[in-house]
């Protein structure tokens, strides 16, 4: 991948379906409006916040094609139960940042095979949709934020400007306000020389690169979250096609690097993924940054075929019930919760789901 | 070689730069290095350290180099001012890297436009329009739109296409002043 131009040159009709393939673990797509005639969040008083957050709330009750939503204001939920949102729905942990004057619209999806559909309310922007999906689903999520944009603008009106389109609190999400972005798992590329070049051409085209969590979180467990920034001066077919073909480069991209790996050190690679092995048999703690760097390479090593005594595992469901707060919440931990109470879990749970027979 | 950043003049000025093996290049024309505020359209032409002494002592440290303008942090603010929908002043904004209100767009434009060139390379939106836009504004997009189709034509040498979309814009362009 020396030329740039690669990541653009697949053939988005011929995408179709991704599913099944482990690299592209999951996508979300989001869309930022803002009320026409207001001023955006970063200028409102709190006051004006709460208003608004109450004029979109019972705007959206009065639209009947709406899907339901359970609505929050995040100053009322706990510590734990604002987590499990930002972890179920994959929200930017910039959103809980500030709690006063901010809400979120959650439609309940039981299964994390569902799409994911939240509406943010005054973060940047005074509406921010977002759906999260698994796998590669960039046309079925887009779908759905602009059916769920339409039914708002059937009752609300957005602030638009016909040179620089849909306008925004940011001016780096002018234009269509749309970004689209994935969680791709690639454990040879990271390891392998060609990294930097990998990253820098992904920058080239206009994607900017972060941890899973949120904009300035680190990459751990060889996850990285790939969205697109350009916002103005293309329609938004564009951006999704876009998105679709450089899913399938970075698919190639990490395929050919795994390759290469075998050729090159398959000996090395089994060695890591055995002592990764071994330490999530046998640690009896685990922090949550720990587990995901070892299960990312015992996931690389199921899928070279080169470990044994695993249970094939879904890595995105997994990060997810390992998380902190699905812990706490799942084991019904009360009081005060040390780390360590935390850690213990997690290894006892990775073991139970993964490596006991 | 064309313009790094318009994408479309011929850029005049090349710079490259070597940084611990770090090699960076950048192709800009005059009119593009005019809106990056380092320097006016008339020195550009005039003294070619200067302009390397004010690029290279802007980018100092920064190792994107020209791209770093790609925020509001990076806003010049000689004269503060202040919106008058939203009282949001210029230094706030630079501060917090975010707009007051839809209001600061049209106010500020002039600042704001180097900026937002430099971070998209476009300054057209091309994406959808609200369902509820008026018929004016609907119809001087679909003429945006067609004209830049017709540039493509024409640059395919696909002259028959070309002439039914100039005559579809001359009828839409007849409609608006209707």
């Amino acid at each position: 991948m020396n030329d740039s131009r690669n990541f653009l040159s697949g053939n988005a009709s011929e995408i179709g379906n991704l599913d099944g393939n482990s690299t592209i673990l999951s996508t979300r797509i989001a869309i930022a409006r803002n009320l026409a005639n207001h001023k955006f969040p970063s200028s409102s008083s709190l006051d004006e916040r709460n208003q608004i957050i109450r004029t979109i709330h019972d705007c959206m009750e009065g639209i009947e094609q709406l899907p339901e939503f359970h609505f929050h204001r995040l100053s009322r939920l706990t510590r734990v139960q604002r987590q499990m949102i930002l972890d179920d729905y994959q929200i930017d942990e910039d959103f809980v940042s500030k709690l006063s004057g901010r809400a979120i619209l959650l439609s309940p999806h039981l299964s994390l095979k569902d799409s994911a559909i939240s509406i943010l309310l005054c973060w940047d922007d005074h509406i921010r949709i977002q759906v999260s999906s698994r796998g590669s689903s960039i046309k079925e999520g887009y779908a759905i934020t602009g059916k769920m944009e339409k039914l708002l603008e059937s009752r609300l009106s957005f602030s638009f400007d016909k040179e620089w389109g849909y306008l925004t609190a940011n001016p780096a999400n002018l234009g269509t306000a749309l970004e689209v972005s994935i969680i791709t798992h690639l454990p040879a590329i990271a390891i392998s020389p060609e990294i930097a070049d990998f990253i820098k051409n992904l920058t080239k085209v206009g994607c900017s690169i972060s941890g899973f969590s949120g904009i300035n979180s680190e990459i751990i467990g060889n996850l990285f979250r790939i969205s697109s920034s350009k916002t103005l001066g293309k329609s938004e077919e564009e951006i999704v096609e876009e998105m679709q073909a450089i899913c399938l480069n970075i698919i190639e991209e990490e395929e050919n690097s795994r390759k290469k790996l075998v050729k090159k050190d398959l000996l090395g690679a089994k060695d890591n993924v055995y002592r990764s092995y071994g330490l999530l048999k046998y640690a009896k703690i685990l922090s949550f940054d720990e587990a995901l760097e070892l299960l990312s390479i015992l996931r690389l090593g199921l899928d070279l075929g080169i470990v044994e005594k695993t249970r094939d595992f879904d890595l995105f469901e997994l990060i997810n019930i390992i998380s902190d707060s699905h812990i706490i919440s799942n084991f019904e931990i009360e009081g005060p919760v040390s780390d360590d109470d935390i850690d213990l879990k997690r290894a006892d749970l990775i073991r139970e789901k993964v490596l006991e027979e | 070689m064309i313009c790094d950043f318009c994408k479309k003049n011929k850029a005049t000025i090349h710079l490259i730069r070597v940084q611990n093996d770090n090699v960076e290049k950048v192709n800009i024309c005059a009119g593009c290095a005019g809106d990056f505020s380092f320097f006016s359209e008339e020195d550009f032409h005039k003294d070619l350290t200067k302009i390397l002494y004010k690029i290279f002592k802007a980018d100092e440290g920064r190792p994107n180099g020209i791209r770093e303008l790609k925020n509001l942090k990076n806003l010049e603010v000689r004269k503060n001012r202040s919106c008058s929908f939203c009282n949001m002043d210029l230094k706030n904004i630079k501060k917090l890297g975010k707009m007051g209100c839809p209001n600061c767009y049209s106010e500020f434009k002039n600042i704001l436009l180097p900026i937002i060139k430099a971070i998209h390379k476009n300054i057209e939106h091309k994406g959808k329009i609200p369902e509820n836009t008026t018929g004016q504004i609907k119809l001087e997009k679909s003429i945006r739109d067609l004209r830049n189709r017709l540039k493509r034509e024409i640059f395919v040498e696909n002259f028959e296409e070309a002439a039914r979309i100039r005559d579809e814009i001359k009828q839409l362009e007849k409609n608006i002043y209707e």
